[in-house]
């Protein structure tokens, strides 16, 4: 029960590593009411991924609704008009399972790992969760209380809270520009009625993704399916669009001071939407600018100059608009070099564009994250929920092909047109005892 | 160079699930060979993915730390992936990211370990990588500099956030004048004296076959692996180095610190001394850690989180230790809810020795913990680890399923006697927020 705040760094998708033949493609149907389903079958695992994904999150709250997402998402998991609080949790590791949810700007998800025995059981509980949540007042009232505790622990973590607040500068008045978490007088002012109107305007049939992989029977599971999801009706539900691309932020720096020892210093472009196709360059150029250790910034920042501690760039790319950001520790003396420096970097890139060898690299990097990140039933259901729910699924297996064929004139092209005009520059500076 | 081989089949996956019908999945076999030097040899084949790790242990870290030494081990490690005699800093991570892969190394309290992923067409290169690692590092003056400097920084780093800070200090007060009891990155007075000459020294002594084990796991044939990780590593020096020091008897400090931060959340731990792993408790403090804070449905998360809205993350953890284990409770809450909070953790924790655990409760944490073992030993990284692991801490290939036959023997009356045995008097460390 997270909320996913930094965005969406997807992973890539495109071909098997070790040769020409495309990864298998999973089976996606329709049912009458809108519901999506996407099978698998992994008959080298003893576990089944179940994750329903849902088309909301925080970029579908309305002022006065922030934070809902991600309140109902923890709401789910205190009862049913069928099942007690805690059912779900009990159940599930009391067959050595595991369950949570997460929720981000674009979807939210809810996901059981089980023995492909209880994958039936896994899905009838999710779809009752899923339309049958009771939203009980004195549970509102207790998970509430939760949720602050998960803004707390969120203060606590200079990282995160680098992370949220760049997002907050970089997209402001723009729905990615709030919190996941929320807002305190809005959740304070959530009631039985408007938390469970939300939830039961966004939770409908055609807002919906089950993505089941593991060692199952597709027809099994369709006719579980079929029983569970598809006897909803559907509601005629459209999601909002977005309001348009959100503006280039005027440039903007703030320098916070929080407690402790160390400086962190983050500058944010705003970049590409998911599904643009200049994404994949922007992809690439995030990658060698500083997606790695032998990245540029790494290289002539922490490595020769030995101005951070650590430094690292990244390509969130979100449905409605893209972030690229760059963030380092450092010593507090060092944050308006540490900025020059990297503006140094980005205006190289601009001027010389990068190498074959560079190119390489990152489309490597990018085969081998969706490698390893789909070594598991879970990791692959993940891809596919994601890719349904914010992109498309024939989006995500073209990807690396993509990627491959993205020149390094693009990439030159990239860091001119996003990286080289207004950014935001968020510093913060310790105030703590020194060391 | 003569090979003695081993072959240990280790039925992948056969502890958890215990409510699934049997499935006859391919067993992984784990093949153990040890080289002349004593350096052991482990592959397991795992076609899932189209990818290879490989795990490098040494028997060497904190524990055979002192004060004056502290966080050798750690640094050690970092400097270890800078350099070789023939390849530059730049030249290893360049070229394990041209395999689609990473390598990294990391010092811990029982061992240290390199690591090193790759897609599976590379796996030759990776190993040959790897070999140079850890047979040939340069130790360059002005790396030893810089991870100086990065240890000193990860320290600050801790020592910044509330979580890690109260962590730290507790293992302090558990471990008192006891290795286990200093972070893993030593001490900033121990890194700034640490040169060139002593990290060697370091290497020197522990670097050798009778403490290294190489595990690999992956998309390879261990016909093919097993005699290039031979070839590879034949230049290890011979032995073990000798007679190990004993280490001192922990003795827990069983008092209450409390101490005043900047925060948003005030961090409340109680810790205890409880046996390591190859103990005829283990098995049963690990069913008693699970049931007390183990998933979401463990007694702290249920009471203190669902029932009484005081924290957003709270549990119990007990890490595999080889000579001495812990288990600690956590929950991070409102500084208003601090007392609350503290006083229900304690409860939860004497419950357990005054009340027998339902017969639900004690099948409930069996199939949690040992669904959630099997689930964490997939990935061929973890798989790899863990194989390295059972090794180096000497509870052999089959300990899996020997666990996972302790922990189905544990009945309720072992959970209460072993609550009582180790939980009877807390180590409790609470970090309350001053104003920020």
């Amino acid at each position: 029960m997270a909320a996913i705040a930094a965005g969406l760094l997807y992973g890539c998708a495109g071909r098997d590593s070790s040769g020409p033949s495309p990864l298998p493609i999973p089976s996606r149907e329709v049912l009458p009411n809108g519901f999506r389903l996407i099978i698998h079958e992994r008959h080298t695992s003893k576990a089944v991924a179940l994750q329903l994904w849902v088309g909301v999150g925080g970029r579908d709250e309305a002022p006065s609704e922030r934070g809902f997402s991600h309140f109902a998402e923890h709401m789910l998991f205190k009862g049913t008009d069928a099942l007690e609080p805690g059912f779900v949790e009990r159940e599930v590791e009391g067959v050595g399972g595991r369950t949570n949810a997460g929720t981000s700007f674009d979807y939210t998800y809810y996901y059981m790992l089980l023995p492909s025995a209880r994958a039936a059981w896994g899905i009838e509980v999710l779809a009752d969760m899923a339309f049958n949540s009771r939203f009980d007042p004195v549970e509102l009232g207790r998970e509430r209380e939760v949720v602050f505790e998960e803004v707390r622990l969120g203060e606590d973590n200079p990282r995160s809270f680098l992370g949220r607040r760049l997002y907050e500068m970089a997209f402001p008045g723009y729905p990615y520009g709030f919190p996941v978490l929320g807002d305190p007088a809005e959740l304070r002012a959530a009631t039985r009625e408007s938390l469970r109107g939300y939830y039961r305007r966004h939770y409908v049939p055609e807002n919906m993704t089950l993505v089941v992989v593991g060692p199952v029977h597709a027809g099994e599971i369709r006719g579980v399916v079929a029983r569970a999801f598809g006897g909803m009706p559907s509601t005629g539900f459209a999601r909002e669009p977005l309001p348009g691309p959100p503006t280039t932020p005027s440039p903007r720096r703030l320098t916070l001071e929080r407690p402790g020892r160390q400086a962190y210093v983050g500058l944010a472009w705003v970049a590409p939407a998911l599904g643009d196709p200049e994404m994949y360059a922007v992809e690439i150029l995030a990658h060698i600018l500083g997606g790695s250790r032998v990245s540029r910034l790494n290289q002539t920042l922490r490595e020769r100059a030995r101005l951070v501690s650590t430094i690292s760039a990244g390509y969130g790319a979100l449905q409605g608009g893209g972030i690229v950001s760059v963030t380092a520790q450092v010593e507090p003396k060092d944050i308006e070099a540490v900025e020059a420096a990297v503006l140094e970097e980005i205006r190289g890139i601009g001027e010389h564009g990068v190498s074959r060898t560079e190119l390489d690299r990152a489309v490597a990097a990018s085969e081998a994250e969706r490698v390893f990140g789909r070594e598991t039933v879970e990791g692959l259901a993940l891809a596919y929920g994601r890719a349904e729910t914010v992109w498309s699924l024939a989006g995500d297996r073209e990807h690396l092909e993509r990627l491959r064929s993205v020149s390094a004139h693009e990439v030159q092209a990239a860091a001119r047109r996003y990286l080289t005009g207004d950014y935001v520059r968020l510093a913060l500076m310790p105030k703590g005892p020194g060391r | 160079m003569s090979l003695r081989s081993v072959r240990a089949a280790v039925v992948i996956g056969a502890l958890g699930w215990l409510l699934s019908p049997p499935v006859a999945f391919a067993s992984a076999e784990v093949i153990r060979r040890q080289l002349e030097s004593g350096l052991t040899v482990l592959v397991q084949e795992n076609a899932a993915a189209p990818a290879v790790a490989v795990t490098i242990l040494v028997r060497v870290g904190g524990r055979w730390e002192r004060e004056d030494t502290a966080g050798i081990s750690n640094l050690l490690q970092h400097v270890l992936v800078k350099g070789t005699t023939t390849r530059s800093a730049l030249a290893i991570t360049d070229e394990a990211e041209r395999m689609g892969g990473s390598l990294s190394a990391s010092g811990d309290v029982d061992y240290s370990e390199i690591r090193g992923a790759a897609l599976g067409r590379h796996w030759r290169e990776l190993l040959a990588l790897m070999a140079d690692v850890a047979l040939h590092p340069a130790l360059a003056l002005a790396e030893v500099d810089n991870e100086r400097r990065a240890a000193a920084n990860g320290l600050r780093n801790r020592l910044d956030q509330p979580f890690p800070f109260a962590y730290d200090a507790l293992m302090a007060r558990l471990f008192p004048s006891h290795p286990y009891g200093v972070p893993v990155l030593g001490r900033f007075e121990s890194i700034a004296r640490l040169d060139r000459d002593t990290l060697l020294a370091h290497y020197r002594r522990f670097y050798r076959g009778g403490r290294m084990v190489v595990s690999m796991s992956g998309d390879v044939r261990a016909s093919e692996a097993a005699p290039e990780l031979g070839r590879l590593f034949a230049a290890v020096p011979n032995g073990d180095s000798g007679p190990e020091t004993p280490m001192p008897a922990a003795v827990a400090a069983l008092d209450r610190l409390v101490v005043t931060r900047p925060a948003a959340q005030a961090q409340i731990m109680m810790g205890f001394l409880a046996p390591p792993i190859g103990h005829s408790d283990y098995a049963a403090v690990k069913v008693l850690q699970t049931a007390l804070g183990g998933g979401m449905a463990g007694r702290l998360f249920a009471e203190l989180r669902d029932r009484q809205a005081l924290a957003y993350s709270t549990g119990a953890v007990f890490p595999a230790r080889i000579s001495q284990g812990f288990l600690v409770a956590h929950i991070g809450t409102a500084p208003v809810n601090a007392q609350r909070s503290e006083e229900g953790m304690r409860q939860q924790i004497e419950r357990l020795g005054t009340e027998r655990l339902s017969e639900a409760e004690l099948a409930r944490a069996k199939r949690y913990l040992l669904g959630q073992f099997d689930l964490d030993r997939r990935t061929n990284a973890r798989l790899a680890w863990y194989a390295a692991f059972f090794e180096i801490a000497g509870v052999g290939q089959h300990f899996a399923e020997a666990y996972a036959r302790s922990v189905e023997a544990v009945t309720v009356d072992d959970v209460q006697r072993v609550a009582r045995t180790y939980l009877s008097a807390p180590t409790v460390v609470r970090l309350d927020p001053s104003p920020r």
